[in-house]
């Protein structure tokens, strides 16, 4: 578990989108690493979502203003981390997430395991990239082809959780969003 | 003590933080939606500490008190 405090302190967030090479280089810097026998990445892409707004009109989003609780996220971050590297035989794992307007079609999450076999990359993979969305305070703001922007608001702490204040107006919650949110110490 | 805003609830209240002292996390809640217009309506958590935080705390100052509209990380 060295290499866990080796990440303790590292900043996921990065100004700007990610670069698809910076991905190139990621993979290519595990060549020297013989015990790695499987990769696994996820890479998240802001979508041209289509809202419709006053009844009928169509606007495609342009982009996603991220912006962070940099220090709380971090923290969790190491957590997740550590919840990783103890349910899986990973030999490392990579988390970026961008910061700032990101462009639809730009890359702005990239999470990268690396295992001996392919299922334990496979999976924590999936379950990294599913706990930073529940779990990191990351918000985000669509930004319409119009110049109108509007909150998103993917992950709701809801009341029943005790977290959460306020009418959700009827939105939806997810359930998986308070089975993480009892996980918060 | 200085609480940190976030997203739509930074954007509502026109700063990225807001100064206000309360003895507890319930009253600090009370106050804060006195302060920030349309926060009643909003949903959110309370981070004490970076931990989010769902008990009544007894609050010193000392702590780093964060408001968390909805996430929406990935």
């Amino acid at each position: 578990m060295s290499e866990n405090k080796e990440h303790k302190k590292r900043d996921i967030f990065t100004e700007g989108p990610i670069d698809p090479s910076f991905i190139a280089q990621s993979i290519a810097k595990h060549a020297t690493r013989h015990d790695i026998g499987a990769h696994g990445i996820f890479l998240g892409q802001v979508r041209a979502d289509i809202r419709t707004r006053d009844g009928s009109i169509n606007h495609a989003v342009t982009g996603i203003e991220y912006t962070a609780y940099r220090d709380m996220a971090n923290e969790q971050m190491s957590i997740i981390r550590d919840e990783a590297f103890a349910r899986w035989p990973i030999t490392c794992l990579h988390v970026h997430h961008s910061q700032g307007v990101i462009k639809a079609g730009e890359l702005c999450f990239f999470v990268f395991a690396s295992s001996a076999h392919r299922q334990a990359a496979r999976e924590a993979v999936a379950y990294v990239t599913d706990e930073v969305k529940q779990r990191l305070p990351i918000f985000g703001k669509e930004i319409m082809e119009d110049g109108e922007q509007v909150w998103k608001s993917a992950v709701l702490m809801g009341r029943g959780g005790g977290g959460g204040r306020g009418g959700g107006g009827g939105r939806r919650r997810r359930p998986d969003t308070m089975r993480s949110l009892r996980e918060f110490p | 003590m200085e609480v940190l805003l976030f997203g739509v609830i930074a954007e509502k209240a026109g700063s990225d933080r807001l100064s206000i002292s309360a003895p507890d996390t319930s009253s600090l809640m009370h106050a804060l939606e006195q302060r920030i217009e349309g926060l009643s309506k909003l949903s959110y958590a309370l981070a004490v500490d970076r931990k989010i935080t769902r008990a009544n705390l007894v609050l010193t100052g000392k702590e780093e008190v964060a408001l968390l509209p909805p996430f929406a990380g990935g």
